[in-house]
């Protein structure tokens, strides 16, 4: 029947009547607006609650006092602890602490800093060891190549003197006659015989 | 469990993790190189720390890029707009984060005094709303008497007979 409302409704409705902690409003609970009403209640006259005047007057002066004193009390909680989050923020603790903080941080900065260089300082060293040690591969490279071509020069040479002398005993169209005649003179005889011990005979029957 | 070292996935190995930034730390970047003996740490760091460091950190942006520079480092990007670099070539993973550690996590008393003030703002003797408390009613706590409205109390217990004890007596 009655329902609390709550919401951005709220905030104009209260500045109207009601001073009491909650807001509440009629509501039509579970019949609507054309229905008759009930036969129990036909007669019935709606009356307030009855009120003592001594009472009501008594009772008005403590709930005054007494609201106020709680809401007195309540500001000065929130106030405290506004007064706790500014303190917090900008005092001059947090002055204090920041400074610190701010030096702290320019130190390990420049610590920072430092391991930094000697880094730098390490890997130029590294940079400059890797360079000498690529120039001088290079160089030894070409010594390799330079030992080669000197090898080969050096076998071809051989092969050819080779060659020269083996040249002497050629078969040419000059002396071809007397070479015939040589090997019609002297026959060679390239039978041999071997026995079961291994072991060869070469002066055996020309036939 | 899946992957490798899948250790880093579990609570327990997250929550040993040593790097807590402070405050101003917003953004924090690795570039490392995927091959090559000088990036070592840098991966290992990565594949090792990172977990726990965003674990720990959970507002702290954290980027990765690879073979983008030829030797690997980590920038960190604070709130004022100040660039701290950390050269990472050649160093240890341990080594790296001992150091990032040192110049950019909350040291052990900072840590502790937060600790302390988190006890003692939150007092678990409060009854209260379960935003602000452990509990709100005693009948929640094992071995108390049970809600009555999940089982009725007995009927000793209840004001109305108790009212009614009182009336007959007098």
């Amino acid at each position: 029947m009655f329902r609390v409302i709550g919401g951005r409704s709220v905030q104009a409705v209260r500045l109207l009547a009601p001073r009491s902690a909650v807001l509440v409003e009629a509501v039509r609970g579970r019949k609507s607006r054309n229905d008759p009403v009930a036969k129990s209640k036909e007669g019935r006259i709606k009356v307030p609650p009855p009120v003592d005047p001594v009472e009501m007057v008594v009772l008005k002066e403590r709930y005054s006092e007494y609201e106020l004193i709680l809401r007195a009390l309540r500001l000065e909680f929130k106030e405290e602890v506004l007064r706790k989050k500014y303190e917090e923020e900008t005092g001059s603790q947090a002055e204090e602490r920041a400074r610190q903080e701010k030096e702290e941080h320019r130190a390990l900065m420049d610590w920072n800093d430092q391991e930094n260089l000697q880094m730098l300082k390490a890997r130029i060293l590294r940079i400059q060891k890797e360079e000498e040690e690529a120039e001088s591969k290079t160089v030894e490279a070409a010594i390799q190549r330079e030992e080669e071509l000197q090898e080969f020069i050096r076998q071809k040479e051989k092969e050819i003197l080779q060659l020269q002398e083996e040249a002497k005993n050629f078969i040419t169209l000059e002396n071809l006659d007397q070479r015939i005649e040589e090997a019609l003179d002297n026959p060679k005889n390239y039978n041999f015989a071997i026995d079961k011990e291994g072991s060869v005979v070469k002066r055996t029957v020309l036939q | 469990m899946k992957g490798r070292y899948p250790i880093r996935r579990t609570l327990e190995y997250l929550q040993k993790g040593e790097i807590i930034f402070r405050n101003k730390v917003k953004i924090m970047t690795v570039n490392y190189n995927t091959h090559g003996e000088l990036s070592e740490g840098a991966r290992k760091f990565v594949f090792f720390n990172i977990p726990q460091i965003q674990y720990k950190n959970p507002w702290v942006q954290i980027m990765m890029f690879k073979n983008m520079t030829p030797s690997p480092f980590l920038k960190f990007y604070l709130d004022d707009g100040e660039q701290v670099l950390v050269d990472v070539e050649g160093k240890d993973y341990k080594r790296i984060s001992q150091h990032v550690k040192k110049i950019l996590g909350k040291t052990e008393e900072v840590l502790q005094a937060e600790a302390q003030a988190k006890m003692q703002a939150s007092n678990p003797a409060n009854f209260g709303p379960k935003k602000y408390c452990l509990r709100e009613c005693i009948c929640e706590v094992e071995g108390q008497v049970p809600c009555p409205s999940t089982t009725p109390l007995p009927k000793e217990m209840t004001g109305k007979y108790r009212a009614k004890m009182a009336e007959s007596q007098e």
